[in-house]
C-alpha cells in the first residue's frame, strides 16, 4: 500500500484554510491561520490600530458613566440626593478600607461558599437527571409538565418555604442556590442529548458502537456546548438569587453586607458592597463563558 | 460461486402518518419502498445504483448496512442473514457523518475503538488510512477546518480503517463540486483495485454510475424494484485515454439514461416529489451532470 500513499488532493487541498467565522477571533484555532493572513505589517498594523479602536469603544461607555458617578453627585445632585449617591471616590475609600479591615474578604468568602455549594450539587444533579430524562423518553414526557412549572416558580418565592424547613442557616440559602441553578442546568443538559444529529447517530450505529458507547462518544459529546450553555445560565442565576436570599436573613455575604450597610447608613459601605457583586457576577461568567467557549470549540463552524 | 450480497424478494413498507390537519382522518397508511427486490453482488464487484429520488435507495442501503430490517424478504451477506450492523460492513454518508468534535484522526479510528488496539496503534492506523486517501498530515484537523472533498475522504478512510469487506456508499460525491468529484471517483477505483473491496455505489449521476460501476442496477420509480441491470465494460482502463468520451462509455451511457428518463418520467407523473436534505431536487430530469468540457 506504500505505493497509493503518496498521492496528495490536488484541487480540495487549497481551499482547506479554516475558516473562522464569528465574533471570536481570538478563537483556539485562529493561530492556525495566521501564516496566511496578516503577514504583511501593514496588515497587523492596520489589525492592531482597529483592534485599539474596538477597545476604546468598547470601554467609553462604562468610563462614561464611572465620570458621571464621579461628578454627577457633586454638581447635579441636590443636596438631599447627594447623600444617598456618593461620588466614585468615596465608594472606592470605603471599599479600601473594608478590604484593609478585612470585612469584604469574609463577606465575599461567605457568599461564593454558599453559591459554589449551590450551583455545584444543581450542576451534578442537574447534568445527571437531565441525562437519564433525555435517555429515556417516556419519562421525559411525564416529568416535562411538572418541570415547567417548576421552571417557571421564581426562586426567591420559595425562600420563605426553604426558611421555614430548613432555618435561616446556611441550608436554606445553598438549597435556594441550587434550585435556581438546577433548571437551567437540566433543561439545557436534555435539550442538548435530544437534539443530537441523527445523522451522527446512524454513522455510529453503522460502525458498530453498542448503546453505551454511543451515548459516550457520540450522544454526550454533541451535548456538551448546550450542557455548558445550561451552567453559565446556572451560574449567573446562582449568585443574583444568593444576594437576595443573603438580604433577608444572613449573618455575613455581600447580600448581608449591602443591606446592613444600608440600615446602618454607612451609603458608600453600601456602594462598595454593590460594586463587590458586580465584579463578583462578571468574574464567575467570564469563567463561565470561557469554559463554554472551550467546549463548543468544534461547534462555532456549524453554527456560525 | 455464492454471492457476497443476496437481496431475496426484499419488501419494506413504512408507514406514513396521514397528512396534517386530517385529524380524525385515515389511519396511518402504508408506503411502500422497496417491492421484491432481488439481486446478487459478487465479492469483489463495484456495482451502481441508480433510481429516481424516492425509489428506495437508501432504504436498500439502510438494509444491507443493519440499520433496519425488511419487512419481508432476506438480506444475506456471506451466506449469513444481516440482523444489525456489523464490522464486515462499513457505510459512507452524503453529508459525510464526521464527529465534529474529533480531529481527522480519531475519527478514522472510532470503528477500532474497543478492539483491543492501544491509542498508540490506533493512531498509527489511522494515519495509514488517512495517507491511503491522500490526506497524510491532515491527521490533527478537526472536521470545519476541512474542506468538503477533504471531509470526505476522512469518511472513506474512517470506513475503510477498521477493514470491512463491503463498502456501501450513498450518493457520496453529490454535495462536492465537478472537479473533486472527478477526483474522487478515480481514487476510489484506485482504492477499491488496490483492496478488493466490494462496493455498492448508490448515485443520481448517470456519468458515475456509468464511470465507477462494473455494472449498473437501475431502480424503477416508487415501489422500488429492480429495472434492469447494465453490465459496464469501458475496455481498457489503464490507458490515459478520456474514458468519457469513448465511445463505449457514451453507449452505455445513453442506455442507462434511457432506463432512468422513464422512471422518472413515471416518477413525476405520480407526483412523486422529493426534496433531499441538502436541497437538491434530483426528481428533474436525469441528464448528465457535465457537458462533455
Ligand atoms: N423511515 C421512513 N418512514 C417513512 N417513509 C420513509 C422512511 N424512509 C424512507 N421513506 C420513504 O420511502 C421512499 C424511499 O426513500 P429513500 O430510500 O430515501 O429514497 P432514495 O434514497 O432513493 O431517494 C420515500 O418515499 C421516502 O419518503
Ligand atoms: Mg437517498
Amino acid at each position: 500500500m506504500s505505493t497509493l500513499a503518496t498521492h496528495r488532493p490536488a484541487s480540495d487541498a487549497a481551499p482547506a484554510a479554516p475558516v473562522q467565522p464569528g465574533p471570536a477571533p481570538s478563537g483556539p484555532n485562529a493561530g492556525n491561520d495566521s501564516t496566511k493572513t496578516g503577514t504583511t505589517a501593514v496588515g497587523r498594523l492596520r489589525r492592531s490600530a482597529s483592534l485599539a479602536g474596538s477597545w476604546v469603544w468598547k470601554s467609553a461607555a462604562v468610563i462614561l458613566f464611572l465620570a458621571l458617578w464621579e461628578f454627577g453627585p457633586t454638581y447635579l445632585a441636590s443636596a438631599s440626593t447627594r447623600v444617598f449617591l456618593p461620588p466614585l471616590h468615596e465608594v472606592l475609600a470605603a471599599g479600601a478600607e473594608l478590604l484593609r479591615t478585612g470585612q469584604l474578604q469574609n463577606h465575599l468568602l461567605a457568599s461564593i461558599t454558599r453559591s459554589a455549594a449551590g450551583f455545584g450539587i444543581a450542576v451534578v444533579l442537574g447534568v445527571s437527571l437531565g441525562l437519564v430524562i433525555a435517555w429515556y423518553r417516556p419519562l421525559h414526557s411525564f416529568l416535562n409538565p411538572l418541570l415547567e412549572l417548576f421552571r417557571n416558580t421564581a426562586a426567591l418565592a420559595l425562600l420563605p418555604v426553604f426558611t421555614l424547613l430548613l432555618g435561616i442557616g446556611e441550608e436554606s440559602k445553598i438549597t435556594i442556590v441550587a434550585y435556581a441553578a438546577f433548571f437551567p442546568v437540566l433543561l439545557n443538559t436534555v435539550a442538548g442529548v435530544r437534539t443530537v444529529d441523527p445523522l451522527l447517530v446512524r454513522a455510529a450505529k453503522s460502525l458498530g458502537l453498542n448503546s453505551f458507547s454511543l451515548f459516550q462518544k457520540v450522544i454526550l459529546p454533541s451535548a456538551v456546548p448546550t450542557i455548558f450553555t445550561g451552567i453559565r445560565m446556572g451560574g449567573t442565576a446562582s449568585i443574583l438569587v444568593l444576594i437576595a436570599a443573603e438580604m433577608v436573613g444572613a449573618k455575613a455575604g455581600l447580600g448581608y453586607l449591602i443591606i446592613n450597610a444600608q440600615s446602618s447608613f454607612l451609603i458608600p459601605q453600601m456602594y462598595a458592597g454593590i460594586l463587590a457583586v458586580s465584579l463578583l457576577g462578571l468574574a464567575v461568567n467570564t469563567a463561565l463563558v470561557a469554559a463554554e467557549r472551550h467546549f463548543s470549540r468544534w461547534r462555532v463552524a456549524i453554527t456560525a | 460461486m455464492t454471492a457476497k450480497i443476496s437481496l431475496e424478494h426484499v419488501h419494506q413498507e413504512f408507514s406514513v402518518r396521514p397528512a396534517r390537519g386530517a385529524r380524525n382522518g385515515p389511519a396511518p397508511s402504508t408506503l411502500v419502498a422497496l417491492d421484491n427486490l432481488s439481486l446478487d453482488v459478487a465479492a469483489g464487484e463495484f456495482l451502481t445504483l441508480v433510481g429516481p429520488s424516492g425509489s428506495g435507495k437508501t432504504t436498500l442501503l439502510d438494509l444491507l448496512a443493519g440499520l433496519t430490517r425488511p419487512t419481508s424478504g432476506r438480506v444475506l451477506v456471506d451466506g449469513r442473514e444481516v440482523t444489525g450492523p456489523g464490522k464486515d460492513r462499513a457505510v459512507v454518508f452524503q453529508q459525510y457523518a464526521l464527529f465534529p468534535w474529533r480531529t481527522a484522526s480519531t475519527n478514522v479510528s472510532i470503528g477500532l475503538e474497543g478492539s483491543g488496539l492501544s491509542r498508540r496503534q490506533r493512531a498509527a492506523k489511522a494515519r495509514e488510512y488517512l495517507e491511503l486517501v491522500g490526506l497524510g498530515g491532515f491527521e490533527d484537523r478537526y472536521p470545519h477546518e476541512l474542506s468538503g472533498g477533504m471531509k470526505q475522504r476522512v469518511a472513506i478512510a474512517r470506513s475503510l480503517a477498521y477493514e470491512p469487506d463491503i463498502l456501501l456508499m450513498d450518493e457520496p460525491f453529490a454535495a462536492l463540486d465537478a472537479q473533486t468529484r472527478e477526483q474522487l471517483q478515480d481514487e476510489l477505483l484506485r482504492i477499491w483495485r488496490a483492496t478488493g473491496k466490494t462496493i455498492i455505489f448508490i448515485t443520481h449521476g448517470i456519468d458515475e454510475a456509468v464511470y465507477l460501476g462494473q455494472r449498473v442496477a437501475v431502480l424503477s420509480s416508487r415501489p422500488g424494484r429492480l429495472k434492469a441491470i447494465v453490465d459496464v465494460d469501458l475496455g481498457d482502463r489503464s490507458a490515459d485515454a478520456d474514458v468519457r468520451s469513448s465511445a463505449a462509455f457514451v453507449s452505455h451511457r445513453h442506455q442507462v439514461w434511457s432506463l432512468l428518463h422513464d422512471e422518472v418520467q413515471r416518477a413525476q407523473d405520480a407526483g412523486h416529489r422529493k426534496i433531499l436534505p441538502d436541497g437538491t431536487a434530483p426528481d428533474e430530469q436525469p441528464l448528465p451532470e457535465r457537458s462533455a468540457a
